[in-house]
Protein backbone atom coordinates (compact mmCIF):
# COMPACT_ATOMS: atom_id res chain seq x y z
CA UNK A 1 0.00 0.00 0.00
CA UNK A 2 1.18 3.33 -1.23
CA UNK A 3 1.78 6.51 1.42
CA UNK A 4 -1.03 8.62 -0.61
CA UNK A 5 -3.93 7.91 1.50
CA UNK A 6 -1.67 9.37 4.55
CA UNK A 7 -0.68 12.44 2.75
CA UNK A 8 -4.65 12.69 2.15
CA UNK A 9 -5.67 11.81 5.62
CA UNK A 10 -3.15 14.94 6.61
CA UNK A 11 -4.68 17.54 3.88
CA UNK A 12 -8.30 16.59 5.13
CA UNK A 13 -7.01 17.03 8.81
CA UNK A 14 -5.69 20.50 7.47
CA UNK A 15 -8.31 21.51 5.43
CA UNK A 16 -10.72 20.78 8.36
CA UNK A 17 -8.36 23.18 10.44
CA UNK A 18 -8.54 25.66 7.68
CA UNK A 19 -12.15 25.39 7.98
CA UNK A 20 -12.01 26.41 11.87
CA UNK A 21 -14.07 22.93 12.21
CA UNK A 22 -12.17 22.91 16.15
CA UNK A 23 -14.11 26.82 16.99
CA UNK A 24 -16.15 24.03 18.25
CA UNK A 25 -14.27 23.67 21.22
CA UNK A 26 -14.61 27.27 22.60
CA UNK A 27 -18.07 26.66 22.49
CA UNK A 28 -17.82 23.49 24.43
CA UNK A 29 -15.39 24.66 26.66
CA UNK A 30 -17.80 27.81 27.83
CA UNK A 31 -20.47 25.06 28.00
CA UNK A 32 -18.39 22.80 30.59
CA UNK A 33 -17.66 26.05 32.56
CA UNK A 34 -20.85 27.49 32.65
CA UNK A 35 -22.08 24.00 34.00
CA UNK A 36 -19.63 23.53 36.54
CA UNK A 37 -20.60 26.89 38.01
CA UNK A 38 -24.31 26.57 37.44
CA UNK A 39 -25.17 23.04 38.48
CA UNK A 40 -24.04 23.31 42.44
CA UNK A 41 -26.45 26.21 42.97
CA UNK A 42 -29.62 25.27 40.92
CA UNK A 43 -29.48 21.37 41.49
CA UNK A 44 -28.79 18.71 44.31
CA UNK A 45 -26.69 15.89 44.46
CA UNK A 46 -25.74 15.73 40.88
CA UNK A 47 -22.76 18.34 40.40
CA UNK A 48 -19.92 15.77 39.62
CA UNK A 49 -22.93 13.50 37.62
CA UNK A 50 -24.20 16.78 35.49
CA UNK A 51 -20.58 17.71 34.28
CA UNK A 52 -19.93 13.49 33.45
CA UNK A 53 -23.21 12.97 31.57
CA UNK A 54 -23.33 16.73 29.88
CA UNK A 55 -19.08 16.64 28.92
CA UNK A 56 -19.87 12.74 27.31
CA UNK A 57 -23.18 13.91 25.57
CA UNK A 58 -21.75 17.19 24.33
CA UNK A 59 -18.59 15.42 22.60
CA UNK A 60 -20.88 12.70 21.20
CA UNK A 61 -23.34 15.32 19.73
CA UNK A 62 -20.37 18.17 18.66
CA UNK A 63 -18.58 14.55 17.44
CA UNK A 64 -21.99 13.11 15.49
CA UNK A 65 -22.13 16.68 13.75
CA UNK A 66 -18.86 17.18 12.34
CA UNK A 67 -19.05 13.20 11.06
CA UNK A 68 -22.34 13.53 9.83
CA UNK A 69 -22.14 17.23 7.74
CA UNK A 70 -17.97 17.23 6.79
CA UNK A 71 -18.39 13.30 6.25
CA UNK A 72 -21.11 13.85 3.30
CA UNK A 73 -18.96 16.48 1.87
CA UNK A 74 -15.94 14.51 1.95
CA UNK A 75 -16.24 13.14 -1.96
CA UNK A 76 -18.92 15.53 -2.50
CA UNK A 77 -16.99 18.91 -2.46
CA UNK A 78 -13.87 17.81 -4.19
CA UNK A 79 -16.16 16.69 -7.07
CA UNK A 80 -18.02 20.02 -6.94
CA UNK A 81 -14.68 21.96 -6.43
CA UNK A 82 -12.53 20.00 -9.38
CA UNK A 83 -10.05 19.05 -7.18
CA UNK A 84 -10.90 15.60 -7.17
CA UNK A 85 -9.71 15.62 -11.08
CA UNK A 86 -6.00 16.84 -10.52
CA UNK A 87 -5.38 14.20 -7.53
CA UNK A 88 -6.68 11.76 -9.40
CA UNK A 89 -4.20 12.17 -12.05
CA UNK A 90 -1.73 11.57 -9.71
CA UNK A 91 -0.57 8.26 -8.53
CA UNK A 92 -3.46 7.75 -6.60
CA UNK A 93 -6.39 4.58 -6.38
CA UNK A 94 -10.05 5.98 -5.88
CA UNK A 95 -10.21 3.58 -3.00
CA UNK A 96 -6.54 5.11 -1.57
CA UNK A 97 -8.83 8.43 -1.81
CA UNK A 98 -11.05 7.31 0.03
CA UNK A 99 -9.69 5.63 2.94
CA UNK A 100 -7.37 8.93 3.12
CA UNK A 101 -10.46 10.89 2.91
CA UNK A 102 -11.85 8.96 5.97
CA UNK A 103 -8.70 8.38 8.27
CA UNK A 104 -8.28 12.31 7.66
CA UNK A 105 -11.59 12.96 8.97
CA UNK A 106 -10.73 10.03 11.61
CA UNK A 107 -7.79 11.87 12.96
CA UNK A 108 -9.94 16.02 13.19
CA UNK A 109 -12.68 13.96 14.91
CA UNK A 110 -9.96 12.14 17.32
CA UNK A 111 -7.98 15.44 18.08
CA UNK A 112 -11.40 17.18 18.74
CA UNK A 113 -12.08 14.45 21.22
CA UNK A 114 -8.59 14.76 22.90
CA UNK A 115 -9.43 18.31 23.31
CA UNK A 116 -12.66 17.50 24.75
CA UNK A 117 -11.64 14.99 27.43
CA UNK A 118 -9.16 17.31 28.81
CA UNK A 119 -12.18 19.79 28.95
CA UNK A 120 -14.16 17.86 30.82
CA UNK A 121 -11.20 16.46 33.33
CA UNK A 122 -10.54 19.95 33.99
CA UNK A 123 -14.43 20.80 34.63
CA UNK A 124 -14.61 17.50 36.97
CA UNK A 125 -11.75 18.89 39.09
CA UNK A 126 -13.05 22.02 39.01
CA UNK A 127 -15.89 20.38 41.07
CA UNK A 128 -13.45 19.24 43.57
CA UNK A 129 -13.61 15.62 42.81
CA UNK A 130 -10.28 13.60 43.06
CA UNK A 131 -9.91 11.26 40.14
CA UNK A 132 -10.49 7.73 41.05
CA UNK A 133 -9.90 4.25 39.66
CA UNK A 134 -13.65 4.20 38.24
CA UNK A 135 -13.02 6.84 35.61
CA UNK A 136 -11.57 4.58 33.79
CA UNK A 137 -15.32 4.15 32.74
CA UNK A 138 -15.25 7.81 31.29
CA UNK A 139 -12.28 6.85 29.06
CA UNK A 140 -13.96 4.04 27.59
CA UNK A 141 -17.25 5.76 26.96
CA UNK A 142 -15.24 8.50 25.23
CA UNK A 143 -13.70 5.65 23.02
CA UNK A 144 -16.92 3.97 22.44
CA UNK A 145 -18.45 7.62 21.24
CA UNK A 146 -15.36 7.35 18.94
CA UNK A 147 -16.11 4.04 17.69
CA UNK A 148 -19.63 5.11 16.96
CA UNK A 149 -17.97 8.68 15.31
CA UNK A 150 -16.39 6.18 12.79
CA UNK A 151 -19.05 4.22 12.35
CA UNK A 152 -21.08 7.19 11.64
CA UNK A 153 -18.57 8.89 8.84
CA UNK A 154 -18.21 5.67 7.26
CA UNK A 155 -21.70 5.77 6.83
CA UNK A 156 -21.37 9.40 5.17
CA UNK A 157 -18.82 8.53 3.17
CA UNK A 158 -20.92 5.66 1.84
CA UNK A 159 -23.78 7.54 1.08
CA UNK A 160 -21.59 10.48 -0.61
CA UNK A 161 -20.04 8.46 -2.95
CA UNK A 162 -23.66 8.53 -4.95
CA UNK A 163 -25.71 10.86 -3.13
CA UNK A 164 -26.01 14.75 -2.76
CA UNK A 165 -24.91 16.12 0.81
CA UNK A 166 -28.56 16.67 1.60
CA UNK A 167 -29.59 13.62 1.05
CA UNK A 168 -26.14 12.07 2.29
CA UNK A 169 -27.09 14.16 5.52
CA UNK A 170 -30.83 12.58 5.65
CA UNK A 171 -29.79 8.86 4.66
CA UNK A 172 -27.41 9.03 7.40
CA UNK A 173 -29.17 10.50 10.25
CA UNK A 174 -32.23 8.38 9.78
CA UNK A 175 -29.51 4.66 9.83
CA UNK A 176 -28.16 6.67 13.09
CA UNK A 177 -31.84 6.76 14.55
CA UNK A 178 -32.95 3.61 13.05
CA UNK A 179 -29.69 1.97 14.48
CA UNK A 180 -30.44 2.87 18.23
CA UNK A 181 -33.70 1.55 17.77
CA UNK A 182 -32.71 -1.52 16.32
CA UNK A 183 -33.45 -3.72 19.61
CA UNK A 184 -36.88 -1.91 19.81
CA UNK A 185 -37.54 -2.92 16.26
CA UNK A 186 -36.56 -6.28 16.78
CA UNK A 187 -38.70 -6.46 20.06
CA UNK A 188 -41.85 -5.01 17.74
CA UNK A 189 -41.52 -7.65 15.36
CA UNK A 190 -40.94 -10.15 18.02
CA UNK A 191 -44.82 -8.89 19.38
CA UNK A 192 -46.59 -9.29 16.13
CA UNK A 193 -48.44 -12.83 15.18
CA UNK A 194 -46.79 -12.28 11.25
CA UNK A 195 -43.76 -14.43 10.78
CA UNK A 196 -43.08 -11.90 7.49
CA UNK A 197 -42.63 -8.82 10.23
CA UNK A 198 -40.60 -11.14 12.58
CA UNK A 199 -38.45 -12.47 9.92
CA UNK A 200 -38.32 -8.24 8.16
CA UNK A 201 -37.79 -6.92 12.12
CA UNK A 202 -34.62 -9.55 12.80
CA UNK A 203 -32.84 -9.20 9.36
CA UNK A 204 -33.41 -5.07 9.93
CA UNK A 205 -31.75 -5.79 13.67
CA UNK A 206 -28.70 -7.25 12.06
CA UNK A 207 -28.55 -5.21 8.92
CA UNK A 208 -28.67 -1.64 10.47
CA UNK A 209 -25.31 -0.78 13.32
CA UNK A 210 -26.77 -1.20 16.78
CA UNK A 211 -25.80 2.16 17.79
CA UNK A 212 -26.89 1.56 21.36
CA UNK A 213 -24.52 -0.78 22.05
CA UNK A 214 -21.96 2.22 22.31
CA UNK A 215 -23.99 4.34 24.29
CA UNK A 216 -21.87 3.81 27.88
CA UNK A 217 -22.45 7.70 28.90
CA UNK A 218 -24.92 6.48 32.01
CA UNK A 219 -22.93 4.07 33.37
CA UNK A 220 -19.57 6.07 33.66
CA UNK A 221 -21.38 8.94 34.94
CA UNK A 222 -22.22 6.86 37.79
CA UNK A 223 -18.89 5.18 37.94
CA UNK A 224 -19.80 1.70 37.85
CA UNK A 225 -17.46 -0.81 35.34
CA UNK A 226 -17.73 -1.66 31.95
CA UNK A 227 -17.19 -5.28 31.10
CA UNK A 228 -13.44 -5.72 29.01
CA UNK A 229 -15.62 -8.28 26.56
CA UNK A 230 -18.13 -5.49 25.90
CA UNK A 231 -14.67 -3.42 24.59
CA UNK A 232 -13.53 -5.80 21.69
CA UNK A 233 -16.74 -6.84 21.18
CA UNK A 234 -17.35 -3.46 20.45
CA UNK A 235 -14.19 -2.62 18.98
CA UNK A 236 -14.46 -5.46 16.17
CA UNK A 237 -17.74 -4.77 15.79
CA UNK A 238 -16.88 -1.00 14.70
CA UNK A 239 -14.42 -2.09 12.57
CA UNK A 240 -15.61 -4.82 10.64
CA UNK A 241 -18.63 -2.55 10.00
CA UNK A 242 -16.50 0.21 8.93
CA UNK A 243 -14.61 -2.02 6.98
CA UNK A 244 -17.69 -3.29 5.05
CA UNK A 245 -18.52 -0.08 3.76
CA UNK A 246 -15.40 1.47 3.13
CA UNK A 247 -15.32 -1.54 0.86
CA UNK A 248 -18.44 -0.97 -0.46
CA UNK A 249 -17.59 2.53 -0.80
CA UNK A 250 -14.54 1.95 -2.62
CA UNK A 251 -16.44 -0.40 -5.05
CA UNK A 252 -19.29 2.32 -5.90
CA UNK A 253 -16.41 4.83 -6.16
CA UNK A 254 -14.89 3.00 -8.68
CA UNK A 255 -17.40 2.85 -10.63
CA UNK A 256 -18.25 5.97 -10.53
CA UNK A 257 -18.32 8.12 -13.92
CA UNK A 258 -16.91 11.36 -12.85
CA UNK A 259 -17.06 12.96 -16.73
CA UNK B 1 -19.37 55.57 -1.62
CA UNK B 2 -16.34 57.82 -0.28
CA UNK B 3 -14.00 56.45 2.60
CA UNK B 4 -15.38 59.10 5.15
CA UNK B 5 -19.19 58.36 4.49
CA UNK B 6 -17.82 54.47 4.78
CA UNK B 7 -16.54 55.73 8.78
CA UNK B 8 -19.97 57.76 9.23
CA UNK B 9 -22.11 54.24 8.48
CA UNK B 10 -19.88 52.45 10.08
CA UNK B 11 -20.05 54.80 13.27
CA UNK B 12 -24.17 54.82 12.96
CA UNK B 13 -23.98 51.16 12.62
CA UNK B 14 -21.78 51.05 16.21
CA UNK B 15 -24.56 53.04 17.70
CA UNK B 16 -27.29 52.38 16.54
CA UNK B 17 -26.71 48.15 17.34
CA UNK B 18 -26.74 49.05 21.34
CA UNK B 19 -29.57 51.28 20.89
CA UNK B 20 -31.74 48.89 19.23
CA UNK B 21 -30.83 46.19 21.76
CA UNK B 22 -31.82 48.10 24.63
CA UNK B 23 -35.31 48.94 23.11
CA UNK B 24 -35.54 45.45 22.52
CA UNK B 25 -34.97 44.92 26.30
CA UNK B 26 -37.16 47.46 27.51
CA UNK B 27 -39.97 46.29 24.58
CA UNK B 28 -39.27 42.33 25.91
CA UNK B 29 -39.58 43.21 29.32
CA UNK B 30 -43.26 45.37 29.10
CA UNK B 31 -44.33 41.77 26.63
CA UNK B 32 -42.87 39.65 29.87
CA UNK B 33 -45.06 41.77 32.20
CA UNK B 34 -48.40 41.11 30.41
CA UNK B 35 -47.66 37.36 29.99
CA UNK B 36 -45.69 36.27 33.04
CA UNK B 37 -48.82 36.26 34.96
CA UNK B 38 -50.55 34.32 32.52
CA UNK B 39 -47.50 31.74 32.31
CA UNK B 40 -47.54 31.61 35.74
CA UNK B 41 -50.93 30.63 36.27
CA UNK B 42 -50.53 27.58 34.28
CA UNK B 43 -48.51 24.60 34.75
CA UNK B 44 -47.28 22.51 32.21
CA UNK B 45 -45.18 19.20 31.84
CA UNK B 46 -45.88 18.55 28.26
CA UNK B 47 -44.57 15.48 28.06
CA UNK B 48 -45.73 12.70 31.32
CA UNK B 49 -44.66 9.33 29.83
CA UNK B 50 -41.54 8.56 31.08
CA UNK B 51 -41.20 5.83 27.97
CA UNK B 52 -42.11 7.94 25.57
CA UNK B 53 -39.37 10.46 26.80
CA UNK B 54 -36.75 7.65 27.49
CA UNK B 55 -37.23 7.15 23.44
CA UNK B 56 -37.39 10.96 22.19
CA UNK B 57 -33.84 11.22 24.42
CA UNK B 58 -32.24 9.04 21.73
CA UNK B 59 -29.55 7.64 24.06
CA UNK B 60 -28.95 10.69 26.29
CA UNK B 61 -31.29 10.30 28.50
CA UNK B 62 -29.02 10.49 31.27
CA UNK B 63 -28.17 14.00 30.43
CA UNK B 64 -32.03 14.47 30.15
CA UNK B 65 -32.57 13.01 33.66
CA UNK B 66 -30.17 15.28 35.19
CA UNK B 67 -32.07 18.02 33.32
CA UNK B 68 -35.78 16.60 34.88
CA UNK B 69 -34.31 16.63 38.31
CA UNK B 70 -33.08 19.74 38.14
CA UNK B 71 -36.37 20.96 36.78
CA UNK B 72 -37.87 18.66 39.96
CA UNK B 73 -35.54 20.50 42.45
CA UNK B 74 -36.48 24.21 40.87
CA UNK B 75 -40.05 22.93 40.68
CA UNK B 76 -39.87 22.31 44.41
CA UNK B 77 -37.96 25.17 45.29
CA UNK B 78 -39.81 27.90 43.55
CA UNK B 79 -43.47 26.70 44.84
CA UNK B 80 -42.07 26.91 48.35
CA UNK B 81 -42.88 30.22 48.75
CA UNK B 82 -46.49 30.12 47.70
CA UNK B 83 -48.95 30.17 50.00
CA UNK B 84 -51.79 26.43 50.22
CA UNK B 85 -48.67 25.25 48.28
CA UNK B 86 -49.42 22.34 45.91
CA UNK B 87 -47.12 20.35 43.91
CA UNK B 88 -49.08 18.66 41.18
CA UNK B 89 -45.99 18.04 38.80
CA UNK B 90 -43.66 17.29 41.71
CA UNK B 91 -44.70 13.03 41.20
CA UNK B 92 -44.40 13.27 37.41
CA UNK B 93 -40.55 15.09 37.40
CA UNK B 94 -39.53 12.30 40.08
CA UNK B 95 -40.86 9.70 37.91
CA UNK B 96 -39.50 10.94 34.15
CA UNK B 97 -36.26 11.42 36.24
CA UNK B 98 -35.78 8.46 37.65
CA UNK B 99 -36.76 6.10 34.58
CA UNK B 100 -34.60 8.35 32.49
CA UNK B 101 -32.18 7.46 34.54
CA UNK B 102 -33.04 4.60 37.29
CA UNK B 103 -29.67 5.10 39.12
CA UNK B 104 -30.15 8.74 39.59
CA UNK B 105 -30.20 8.53 43.64
CA UNK B 106 -30.40 12.45 44.60
CA UNK B 107 -33.71 12.39 43.10
CA UNK B 108 -34.95 9.42 45.21
CA UNK B 109 -33.39 10.27 48.28
CA UNK B 110 -34.25 14.50 48.25
CA UNK B 111 -37.28 13.79 46.24
CA UNK B 112 -38.46 11.64 48.92
CA UNK B 113 -38.00 14.00 51.21
CA UNK B 114 -39.99 16.50 48.93
CA UNK B 115 -42.81 13.96 48.14
CA UNK B 116 -43.44 13.03 52.23
CA UNK B 117 -43.23 16.18 54.10
CA UNK B 118 -46.51 17.51 55.27
CA UNK B 119 -45.39 21.31 55.95
CA UNK B 120 -42.82 22.18 53.16
CA UNK B 121 -43.37 19.35 50.69
CA UNK B 122 -46.77 17.68 49.07
CA UNK B 123 -47.51 15.49 51.85
CA UNK B 124 -47.55 12.12 50.00
CA UNK B 125 -45.46 9.72 52.08
CA UNK B 126 -47.02 6.95 49.96
CA UNK B 127 -45.33 8.23 46.75
CA UNK B 128 -42.26 8.58 48.03
CA UNK B 129 -42.20 4.92 49.69
CA UNK B 130 -43.05 4.03 46.25
CA UNK B 131 -39.97 6.05 44.89
CA UNK B 132 -38.15 4.68 47.30
CA UNK B 133 -38.86 1.50 46.60
CA UNK B 134 -38.43 1.66 43.17
CA UNK B 135 -34.81 3.24 44.05
CA UNK B 136 -34.16 0.04 45.81
CA UNK B 137 -35.27 -2.27 43.37
CA UNK B 138 -33.09 -0.49 40.27
CA UNK B 139 -29.88 -0.08 43.35
CA UNK B 140 -29.41 -3.35 45.03
CA UNK B 141 -27.54 -3.15 48.27
CA UNK B 142 -27.49 0.53 48.46
CA UNK B 143 -28.08 0.81 52.17
CA UNK B 144 -29.12 4.46 52.05
CA UNK B 145 -31.97 3.89 49.70
CA UNK B 146 -33.36 1.85 52.71
CA UNK B 147 -32.54 3.72 55.43
CA UNK B 148 -34.50 6.51 53.72
CA UNK B 149 -37.34 3.63 53.19
CA UNK B 150 -36.97 2.82 57.05
CA UNK B 151 -37.45 6.65 58.10
CA UNK B 152 -40.26 7.35 55.75
CA UNK B 153 -42.43 4.30 57.19
CA UNK B 154 -41.34 5.56 60.67
CA UNK B 155 -42.12 9.11 60.94
CA UNK B 156 -44.43 9.65 58.03
CA UNK B 157 -46.29 6.36 58.40
CA UNK B 158 -45.81 5.53 61.93
CA UNK B 159 -45.33 1.98 60.39
CA UNK B 160 -42.92 0.56 63.08
CA UNK B 161 -43.03 -3.25 61.88
CA UNK B 162 -42.42 -2.17 58.17
CA UNK B 163 -39.84 0.82 59.27
CA UNK B 164 -37.73 -1.83 61.32
CA UNK B 165 -38.08 -4.21 58.05
CA UNK B 166 -37.09 -1.31 56.26
CA UNK B 167 -33.63 -0.71 58.38
CA UNK B 168 -32.87 -4.33 58.66
CA UNK B 169 -32.81 -4.85 54.75
CA UNK B 170 -30.32 -2.03 54.70
CA UNK B 171 -27.86 -3.79 57.45
CA UNK B 172 -27.91 -6.62 55.62
CA UNK B 173 -27.03 -5.06 52.33
CA UNK B 174 -22.83 -5.70 51.97
CA UNK B 175 -21.97 -2.35 52.92
CA UNK B 176 -24.90 -1.59 55.18
CA UNK B 177 -23.65 -0.13 58.95
CA UNK B 178 -24.33 -1.72 62.30
CA UNK B 179 -26.59 1.28 63.03
CA UNK B 180 -29.09 -0.29 61.18
CA UNK B 181 -29.64 -3.54 62.92
CA UNK B 182 -29.45 -1.74 66.17
CA UNK B 183 -32.34 1.06 65.24
CA UNK B 184 -34.00 -2.39 63.86
CA UNK B 185 -34.18 -3.65 66.79
CA UNK B 186 -34.81 -0.80 68.82
CA UNK B 187 -38.06 0.07 66.22
CA UNK B 188 -39.20 -3.15 67.31
CA UNK B 189 -39.27 -2.85 71.26
CA UNK B 190 -40.03 1.18 71.68
CA UNK B 191 -42.10 2.22 68.07
CA UNK B 192 -42.38 5.58 68.18
CA UNK B 193 -40.85 6.72 71.44
CA UNK B 194 -39.24 10.25 71.73
CA UNK B 195 -35.74 8.66 71.72
CA UNK B 196 -35.98 6.51 68.86
CA UNK B 197 -37.57 9.99 66.63
CA UNK B 198 -34.05 11.81 67.96
CA UNK B 199 -32.11 8.68 66.49
CA UNK B 200 -33.74 8.99 63.17
CA UNK B 201 -33.64 12.54 62.89
CA UNK B 202 -29.92 12.63 64.16
CA UNK B 203 -29.18 10.01 61.53
CA UNK B 204 -30.66 11.94 59.07
CA UNK B 205 -29.11 15.11 60.13
CA UNK B 206 -25.48 13.33 60.56
CA UNK B 207 -25.70 11.52 56.13
CA UNK B 208 -27.02 14.55 54.54
CA UNK B 209 -25.24 17.55 53.30
CA UNK B 210 -27.78 19.28 51.50
CA UNK B 211 -28.60 22.43 53.84
CA UNK B 212 -31.80 22.26 53.27
CA UNK B 213 -32.74 18.89 54.92
CA UNK B 214 -29.94 19.58 57.27
CA UNK B 215 -32.10 22.55 58.31
CA UNK B 216 -35.47 20.86 58.58
CA UNK B 217 -33.51 18.09 60.55
CA UNK B 218 -32.33 20.58 63.01
CA UNK B 219 -35.43 22.18 63.39
CA UNK B 220 -37.62 18.29 63.95
CA UNK B 221 -34.65 17.54 66.57
CA UNK B 222 -35.18 21.13 68.54
CA UNK B 223 -38.66 20.54 68.19
CA UNK B 224 -38.07 16.99 69.40
CA UNK B 225 -36.20 18.56 72.22
CA UNK B 226 -38.75 20.80 73.60
CA UNK B 227 -41.24 17.94 73.62
CA UNK B 228 -39.16 16.20 75.67
CA UNK B 229 -38.43 18.73 77.75
CA UNK B 230 -42.57 20.00 78.21
CA UNK B 231 -43.00 16.22 79.34
CA UNK B 232 -40.72 16.34 82.01
CA UNK B 233 -41.58 20.03 83.02
CA UNK B 234 -45.25 19.03 83.28
CA UNK B 235 -44.43 15.61 85.29
CA UNK B 236 -42.57 18.47 88.00
CA UNK B 237 -45.73 20.46 87.81
CA UNK B 238 -47.62 17.18 88.83
CA UNK B 239 -45.56 16.71 91.24
CA UNK B 240 -45.58 19.93 92.53
CA UNK B 241 -49.70 19.59 92.94
CA UNK B 242 -49.32 16.52 94.56
CA UNK B 243 -47.27 17.96 97.28
CA UNK B 244 -49.11 21.26 97.75
CA UNK B 245 -52.52 20.51 96.63
CA UNK B 246 -52.55 23.32 93.15
CA UNK B 247 -50.60 23.42 90.38
CA UNK B 248 -47.70 25.89 91.06
CA UNK B 249 -48.03 29.45 89.75
CA UNK B 250 -44.83 30.50 88.58
CA UNK B 251 -41.60 28.58 87.52
CA UNK B 252 -40.00 30.42 91.04
CA UNK B 253 -42.04 28.56 93.18
CA UNK B 254 -41.23 25.46 91.40
CA UNK B 255 -37.58 26.28 92.11
CA UNK B 256 -38.21 27.10 95.59
CA UNK B 257 -39.95 23.60 95.86
CA UNK B 258 -36.58 22.17 94.40
CA UNK B 259 -38.21 21.10 91.77
CA UNK B 260 -36.35 23.08 89.29
CA UNK B 261 -32.94 24.23 88.94
CA UNK B 262 -32.45 27.81 87.03
CA UNK B 263 -35.00 28.45 84.56
CA UNK B 264 -35.52 25.78 81.94
CA UNK B 265 -35.33 27.11 78.41
CA UNK B 266 -35.92 25.61 74.89
CA UNK B 267 -33.02 24.86 72.47
CA UNK B 268 -33.73 28.67 70.91
CA UNK B 269 -32.79 30.05 74.62
CA UNK B 270 -36.69 31.24 75.12
CA UNK B 271 -38.17 30.14 78.81
CA UNK B 272 -40.54 28.11 78.63
CA UNK B 273 -44.30 29.04 79.63
CA UNK B 274 -46.19 27.64 82.75
CA UNK B 275 -49.79 27.95 81.89
CA UNK B 276 -52.99 28.03 84.82
CA UNK B 277 -53.30 24.06 84.18
CA UNK B 278 -49.99 22.87 85.13
CA UNK B 279 -48.74 22.58 81.64
CA UNK B 280 -45.64 24.27 80.28
CA UNK B 281 -45.80 25.72 76.41
CA UNK B 282 -43.28 26.95 74.52
CA UNK B 283 -42.68 30.63 74.22
CA UNK B 284 -44.85 32.69 71.79
CA UNK B 285 -41.76 34.34 70.61
CA UNK B 286 -39.49 31.03 70.05
CA UNK B 287 -38.89 29.61 66.47
CA UNK B 288 -39.07 26.03 68.12
CA UNK B 289 -41.97 23.82 66.38
CA UNK B 290 -43.25 20.48 68.58
CA UNK B 291 -43.33 18.00 65.64
CA UNK B 292 -47.28 17.44 64.49
CA UNK B 293 -48.28 13.86 63.83
CA UNK B 294 -49.01 13.48 60.47
CA UNK B 295 -53.13 14.52 60.21
CA UNK B 296 -53.79 13.44 56.53
CA UNK B 297 -53.78 10.10 55.62
CA UNK B 298 -52.18 9.07 52.22
CA UNK B 299 -54.38 9.72 49.44
CA UNK B 300 -53.81 6.60 46.84
CA UNK B 301 -51.24 5.89 44.82
CA UNK B 302 -51.21 8.41 41.77
CA UNK B 303 -51.06 6.68 37.93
Amino acid sequence: MSAMPGVVAINTFREAVRDRVLYNLVFFALLMIGAAIIVGQISIGIERLVIVNLGLTAISIFGLVMAIFIGVGLVYKEIEKRTLYSLLSKPIRRWEFLVGKYAGLILTLVINTAFMTAGLAVALFYVGRPFVRSDASILIAIYFILLALALVTAIALFFSCFSSPMLSTLFTLAIYVTGLFAADIRDFGALTHSSFIKTATSVLYYLVPNFHDFNSIAVAAHGESIPFALVWQNTLYALMYIALLLVASSAIFSRRNLK
Amino acid sequence: MSNAGQKRSLWLALAAIPLLFAALFFLQARIDARTRTEAQAKEELLLRSPAAIEKMSLGYNSLLADIYWTRAVQYYGGKLADENVHFPLLWPLLDISTTLDPKLLAAYHFGAMFLSEPRVGANRPDLAVKLIKRGIAANPGNWRLDADLGFLYYWYLRDYGDAAAAYLAGSNTPQGPAWMKFMAARLDQKGGSLETSRMIWTQVYESNSDPKIRKLALNTLKGLKAEQDERELDTAASEYRQRFGHYPASVAEMRGAALLHGVPVDPDGYPYVLGPDGQFELNPHSSVAIPQEPKTPPRPAAK
